[in-house]
């Protein structure tokens, strides 16, 4: 089974900007795991400031496997744990 | 679910944008900036040259400008008058409440003049041999035009049959997602077809802010006259709502929320759940000496003061019922004015009327400011307080857990019932609650029949209870079940054991 480590930074900018209902979201994805023939685990952080030296402007950030995502919202973060799963 | 109320809890560009607001303003006051530097902001929350949200930049700028005014306590500007942002500024940049009526407003040109109740056809239609929408409309509004069901708008009186009955769900009935959410049926229209608020008949709950996809509704802040305050060296001390657990993260411990508080300039914070806790038991013995006794008909809690006022202007006739108990913020801003009879007392909450519960002449004296979790929230984030970098070792635990349930529906009402079990253990309590006011309005509609005659009613405006608030951040389930964990992890349960309750016979 696919493993795909999501992080989503829990600073205040980032929380005020989204982040718990990204966390919401992704954990949403299970509810549909017949539709989406989903065979990844998902493993869902949310427990450290993780946007650094980004910059104001970039929350809410999310690392989806290393890779960061700025100015990340529900649409685009469950768009890439899909395609992650379905490569 | 009425349609309006479909989009809660999903995040949008709307609360990012509100959020934005909230941050600049708070910074504003924080860094001492000159207070001509708000005709900046549009341009810092709206940056480039291309239009994000709408159709136009200038437009987007023009209405956030008018929310940030909105943030700052100040009146929207004419439309049809020149008149620069920063209008009036010099009035409200004081250190104490700055109010001008209505709480709550429509940003006219923001507004997209959606039209009021509307049942419609949709390209779904296959003209189907049975057309039972023909069938079934009283008025003879529906005909078959080039093989698809068409209605005659003039003759339509939007009663929704056809759309019960379409087996292909082609035909729709929606109504303004702000006039649906609002459970008075405050939202009328102007002249141009773009909502207007009754403020004879609004009661703030909030929901149509929350609910309106365009942002075109928004409700007026304190947050810069109350930094001002905090800056100026006041005694400012905060009394935080039961619903606050988890609000900002999962690292906001209840603990370092308190100390992020102070962190703001606070002096000291208090949980609100300590004036439910003396609310209980107060509305225990109400329930006990007067209802119980067939002496009043039923009691209503009083809590929530959108459902209170709904309901003591609504159904005049039995305005007597309502609880005259003190709401938990009053009662708790009283508890804080005699232990810190110098002090400010800020109201944090996940509610709008709450602001305008604080503006009532018997509520003005205890409570200086109020403000929502999301102001709240902007505020940390101006001040760059993280929750990550806290190390407390303060507890919190002023409360008990029936306080402490009151910020989700159902946990007013289980409080009162439990301390009428615990002081009048022979009483048998029946129940009804409603959450959202149009439910409200139907439990206190047969009441007034006279067939909740006996009853406990709980009543709250914002569907979900506290934890549903205009102002709050966590998605509402997740806000309820942490509310309940925190409620159960309270070293006092019942409200009878709370040490600011001195009535603890029966």
């Amino acid at each position: 089974m696919k493993k795909i480590t999501v992080e989503v930074c829990a600073c205040n900018r980032c929380i005020m900007m989204g982040a718990m209902d990204i966390m919401e979201s992704v954990e949403s994805l299970k509810k549909l795991k017949t539709q989406l023939r989903l065979n990844t685990q998902v493993e869902l952080i949310m427990d450290k400031k993780i946007c650094g030296d980004l910059g104001d402007e970039v929350s809410p950030v999310v690392s989806i496997n290393g890779d960061m995502m700025t100015r990340a919202n529900t649409q685009s973060v469950m768009e890439q744990i899909i395609k992650i799963q379905r490569k | 679910m009425e349609n309006g109320n479909k989009m809660r809890g999903v995040n949008t560009p709307i609360t990012k944008i509100r959020r934005q607001v909230f941050t600049e303003i708070a910074k504003m006051a924080y860094q001492d900036k000159e207070l001509s530097y708000i005709e900046q902001l549009p341009y810092k929350i709206i940056p480039g040259e291309v239009a994000m949200y709408r159709d136009d930049i200038f437009k987007e700028r023009a209405i956030v400008g008018e929310r940030l005014r909105l943030a700052m306590g100040l009146p929207l500007r004419p439309v049809g008058e020149h008149q620069p942002l920063a209008n009036g500024i010099e009035d409200c940049a004081i250190p104490e409440k700055f109010y001008e009526p209505p709480l709550i407003n429509v940003i006219p040109f923001a507004c997209n003049a959606c039209p009021e109740t509307t049942v419609m056809v949709t390209d779904n239609c296959r003209g189907c041999l049975a057309h039972p929408c023909m069938s079934v409309c009283p008025v003879k509004a529906i005909s078959m035009v080039d093989g698809k069901s068409h209605i005659d708008e003039e003759k339509c009186i939007r009663c929704g049959r056809c759309v019960e009955v379409c087996p292909y769900t082609a035909i729709v009935k929606y109504d303004r997602p702000c006039a649906s959410a609002c459970g008075v049926d405050a939202i009328e229209s102007d002249n141009l077809g773009r909502a207007k608020i009754n403020h004879d008949k609004c009661v703030s709950c909030g929901q149509c802010l929350v609910s309106c996809p365009f942002a075109a509704i928004a409700d007026k802040s304190q947050i810069f006259q109350l930094i001002t305050s905090i800056k100026q060296g006041d005694e400012v001390i905060a009394a935080i709502a039961p619903a606050f657990v988890g609000q900002f993260g999962p690292m906001a411990t209840p603990e370092k929320v308190f100390e992020g508080i102070k962190q703001l300039g606070f002096k000291d914070v208090y949980e609100v759940a300590i004036g439910a806790d003396l609310g209980a038991v107060e509305e225990a013995h109400h329930f006990a000496h007067k209802v119980a006794t067939g002496e009043q008909q039923f009691l209503a809690t009083s809590c929530c003061p959108s459902w209170s006022v709904m309901a003591k202007t609504w159904f005049p006739e039995v305005a007597h019922c309502v609880s005259d108990a003190l709401t938990p913020m009053v009662a708790t801003a009283r508890v804080i004015k005699k232990e810190h009879p110098n002090a400010k007392v800020v109201f944090i909450g996940p509610c709008a009327a709450k602001k305008l519960e604080a503006q009532r002449r018997s509520v003005k004296s205890d409570v200086d400011f109020v403000i929502t979790f999301e102001e709240l929230m902007g505020m940390f984030v101006a001040k760059d307080i993280e929750f990550g970098d806290m190390e407390v070792t303060q507890s919190v635990d002023q409360a008990t857990g029936d306080g402490r349930g009151y910020a989700c529906s159902g946990g007013v009402a289980d409080a009162i019932v439990a301390n009428i079990n615990s002081l009048y253990p022979d009483l048998e309590v029946k129940v009804d609650h409603a959450e959202g006011l149009k439910d409200c309005r139907k439990m206190m509609t047969l009441a007034k029949a006279g067939k909740r005659n006996g009853y406990l009613l709980e009543g709250m405006a914002c569907p979900g209870g506290c934890v549903a608030g205009a102002g709050t951040i966590l998605p509402i389930k997740k806000a309820q079940a942490t509310v309940k964990l925190f409620k159960d992890k309270s070293q006092k349960h019942r409200a009878l054991e709370s040490d600011y309750v001195e009535d603890k016979e029966p």
